[in-house]
């Protein structure tokens, strides 16, 4: 049986500030244009992501055999504007994200750069070799 | 709004501890035209792929502070990189429209004794630089370009998510083609020319990520482009230095040069590309300077 995560469903409610997101009628619009979803379509789907997201179904969305579901999105924002219903997918993305993240489920490459920007406050810290090819120029 | 007469320049990360060439080009480029600017101490914007996924409310006030050192100053930011204009065109906007997020924002501030106000706009070079005009621009070209193919690459941070952003069209943007064209060169049709370049999802796995970047540069070279033209440090490194790679994922061969639009520009004022520090390009220059007559 599949459980409802009301937690999970109020992060995701709270974060579209346009209260857009019941207004999806999964047309998948969102997945047709997806260059990812188009690459790896077993793997990443854009539509199945939001229903999962307003549904609280967290058992669907994390702790799988890998995160690509989540983070399989490349970021292009082409969802965004594409949607007839003007949701602003990638904002519910980011939720699922700071929520992998929390959970330790996350591609290294992020918790890597947080640290970076954690302890320099760049995320790709100067180098002397840059630092002097840059006054060079 | 800040008024215009000075910039704060944000170079960013990637463009300033990695690939400072495109700086120099950008530099070089608004003194010849007159674009003032001036520097401050900024952090990382923060990447708005990599730390927004992270933690949004860190995010937030990252982005935040940095508004805060141009605000101020009164100026508006000029950004460099899609990413960084992204992160706080964003930040900008949501903390504009979001009084209970303002709120939270600038009690996390206040340990650093900063307020957010929401006084100035972020603006991307491309805007700026079209603001300017392509016709005022064209008055400096003294180089011929005429007859060199571009593909043109916007990038996705650069027009989306358009309500925000508001500077092109969001599928069909015209700003960098327009720019290009003022050089004389020509930009071209290709069927991918909207795609997204990989970079993102290239941080999770890098197979999808190199497919996208082969299906890209295959669009282009059947369109017959001599040359990419990109506005995004993001995409810049991933085009440049990837072009094996997807070679090897698509069973091809990719040797197609990568310029930043202020690179094209600086050329076409007659720049030296010694001065421009081209040789430090990961896909190499060389051919395609001597076909267009630089030694």
């Amino acid at each position: 049986m599949v459980m409802v995560d009301y937690e999970l469903k109020k992060k995701v409610m709270d974060a579209n500030i346009h209260d857009a997101l019941k207004y999806c009628y999964q047309c998948n619009r969102c997945t047709d244009v997806c260059p990812v979803a188009d690459l790896a379509p077993n793997r990443y789907n854009p539509r199945n992501l939001i229903l999962n997201s307003f549904l609280g179904l967290k058992e669907n969305i994390f702790g799988g055999d890998d995160s690509f579901n989540i983070w399989g999105c490349t970021m292009c924002d082409t969802c965004d504007e594409i949607c007839p219903q003007k949701i602003e997918l990638t904002g519910v993305f980011t939720v699922l994200k700071n929520m992998s993240i929390a959970m330790g489920e996350a591609p290294e490459y992020y918790t890597i750069q947080a640290s970076a920007i954690y302890d320099s406050g760049k995320a790709i810290p100067p180098q002397p070799a840059i630092e002097r090819r840059r006054e060079q120029l | 709004m800040a008024k215009v007469e000075e910039y704060k320049l944000f170079p960013g990360c990637t463009i300033g501890n990695r690939i400072p060439f495109i700086e120099a080009s950008a530099r070089k480029v608004f003194d010849k035209l007159g674009i003032k600017t001036s520097d401050a101490a900024f952090a990382c914007c923060p990447d708005p792929v990599g730390f927004n996924s992270v933690d949004h409310t860190s995010w937030l006030a990252m982005g935040a502070r940095n508004l805060t050192l141009a605000e101020a100053e009164g100026k508006d930011i000029l950004s460099l990189c899609n990413g960084c204009f992204q992160t706080l065109k964003l930040v900008n906007v949501e903390l504009n429209n979001n009084e209970h997020e303002k709120e939270k924002i600038n009690k996390i501030l206040k340990v650093v004794g900063k307020e957010f106000q929401g006084s100035i706009n972020v603006k991307h070079f491309v805007e700026v630089l079209h603001d300017y005009g392509p016709d005022k621009i064209k008055e400096f070209v003294t180089h011929d370009f005429s007859g060199l193919k571009v593909a043109c690459h916007t990038g996705c941070h650069y027009n989306r998510p358009s309500e925000i952003v508001q500077t092109d069209d969001p599928m069909e943007p015209v700003k960098l083609r327009e720019l290009v064209a003022a050089t004389g060169a020509t930009p071209i049709d290709y069927s991918e020319e909207m795609l997204c370049c990989g970079s993102g999802v290239g941080n999770t796995e890098e197979a999808p990520s190199m497919q996208l970047l082969a299906n890209k540069f295959s669009s282009a070279v059947k369109a017959g482009a001599d040359v990419f033209v990109v506005i995004c440090p993001a995409c810049f490194q991933q085009m440049d230095t990837n072009q094996k790679k997807a070679g090897t994922q698509s069973n091809n061969e990719f040797k197609i040069p990568i310029l930043y639009l202020t690179e094209l520009i600086a050329l076409s004022f007659g720049m030296n590309p010694d001065e421009l520090g081209l040789k430090f390009h990961r896909a190499r220059l060389t051919e395609f300077l001597t076909k267009n007559g630089f030694k």
